[in-house]
């Protein structure tokens, strides 16, 4: 009983542990440059500043703004990513498994917030599934043109 | 989970008509990612390179894809035939799995002998106390051989090879190991041994009870598809490091090159 037990815990954690570890890998991926810059300005998104102000000055978080500006820039990034210069207007794999880790560490987040645990580790992570969606964003739509326009005013035309 | 004939019906049916279908799918499509895979690495040129994850597909598209459906059609799940056949043939994947674990290792050490020599030495011991421990639990179940020995070698083999595996994964953090692709590799097989060793346990837990057994009828064909996935990116999208020869000696490390397309 008490080895079925031990196997079943360390399985499953060690599970999540290789999920994790396969994310981390897809983000670790390295762009020719910063893409991101221009969607983030193009979009008002607030991550970046999230980041630097967690990694830079380690403040506490306000929790409740953080978590709203986080799920406005998702939303916002997912529409894009799905519909920006994207001919197939569907999410590929490698997106559809930072989706799924986004809301899982969100998720824990969340549950960080309730336990009165340290919410930056979390919150780190997710600016970086953020970050990571703006590049491809960013690098797709450097990839086309749209007659004299900019990415940054196709990014607004859409 | 001795009775060969539970054991079958543990193998492939939930009970529930609707939710099989939904496994079928799965099953399929672990079976066409399998041999995609292959035929990528084949049309790629990549066989040589990994030829035992070249091997190891094969095996897993041999059993799982070939003759598992085709004794599965002959004799039918309820049959005793399809249950033997399922657990020695998961035995056997599980120790093809335990080798391919070994040659990660082997790769991971490439560049470091002395460490590979101890590593060499720990799996045979491993394996052999695994062997040792698994012959040991058939003298309880002896009135039922096949069975009960398939059952118990496959879980200690699988849970052996996800700490086997975990250990690789830290020596590659210790080592501070450029591989990329091997890392993906392991990160593959850890989910491929996680989830199914996790079911086991639960199943030991609840004493076999039907939710349990029925979840093994999805976990395992999804923790398959989620390595199977893992390593496609590994082998498409990871950027491999180029290696080079100097005048005087061969550079060891080189740094991956980092564009690439969406």
């Amino acid at each position: 009983m008490f080895l079925a037990s031990l196997v079943l815990v360390v399985s499953t954690a060690l599970f999540f542990f290789y999920f994790q570890a396969v994310c981390q890998r897809i983000l670790r991926r390295k762009f020719d440059q910063e893409y991101f810059q221009a969607i983030v300005n193009a979009n008002r998104l607030e991550f970046p500043v999230i980041r630097k102000t967690l990694e830079e000055y380690e403040a506490p978080v306000d929790y409740p703004r953080v978590c709203m500006t986080l799920k406005c820039d998702y939303l916002a990034l997912t529409y894009l990513l799905k519909n920006a210069a994207n001919v197939n207007q569907r999410y590929s794999r490698e997106e559809l498994l930072l989706i799924l880790y986004f809301k899982a560490v969100f998720f824990s987040l969340v549950a960080r917030h309730w336990l009165r645990l340290r919410e930056n580790p979390a919150i780190l992570k997710l600016t970086a599934v953020l970050q990571f969606f703006a590049n491809v964003i960013g690098q797709r739509v450097n990839l086309v043109r749209f007659g004299n326009l900019s990415a940054s005013d196709y990014l607004l035309n859409l | 989970m001795s009775d060969p004939e539970k054991a079958g019906a543990f193998c492939v049916s939930t009970g529930l008509p609707e939710l099989e279908y939904f496994s079928v799918a799965i099953q399929y499509g672990v079976y066409l990612l399998e041999a995609g895979l292959l035929l990528f690495m084949a049309v790629r040129r990549r066989a040589g390179r990994l030829m035992p994850v070249f091997l190891y597909l094969g095996l897993l598209l041999a059993v799982d894809g070939i003759s598992r459906p085709y004794v599965l059609y002959r004799y039918g799940y309820s049959s005793r035939q399809f249950a033997y056949f399922y657990w020695l043939t998961d035995a056997f994947l599980a120790l093809g799995a335990f080798l391919l674990v070994c040659a990660f290792f082997r790769r991971a050490c490439r560049h470091e002998q002395k460490m590979w020599r101890f590593i060499r030495l720990l799996l045979t011991f491993v394996f052999t106390l695994t062997l040792l421990i698994s012959v040991f639990s058939i003298s309880s179940h002896y009135d039922d051989f096949l069975g009960a020995f398939n059952v118990e070698f496959q879980q200690n083999l699988y849970f052996t090879c996800l700490v086997l595996n975990t250990m690789l994964y830290i020596l590659m953090q210790q080592i501070r190991s450029w591989d990329d692709e091997l890392t993906l590799l392991v990160c593959g097989m850890g989910i491929q041994f996680a989830g199914p060793a996790a079911n086991f346990a639960l199943v030991h837990l609840t004493s076999g009870q039907d939710y349990a057994s029925s979840l093994y009828v999805y976990l395992a064909p999804l923790t398959t598809l989620g390595m199977l996935l893992t390593w496609f990116y590994a082998l498409a999208r990871v950027p491999q490091p180029s290696a080079i020869r100097t005048g005087q000696a061969p550079v060891r490390v080189l740094a991956p090159a980092v564009s690439r397309e969406v």
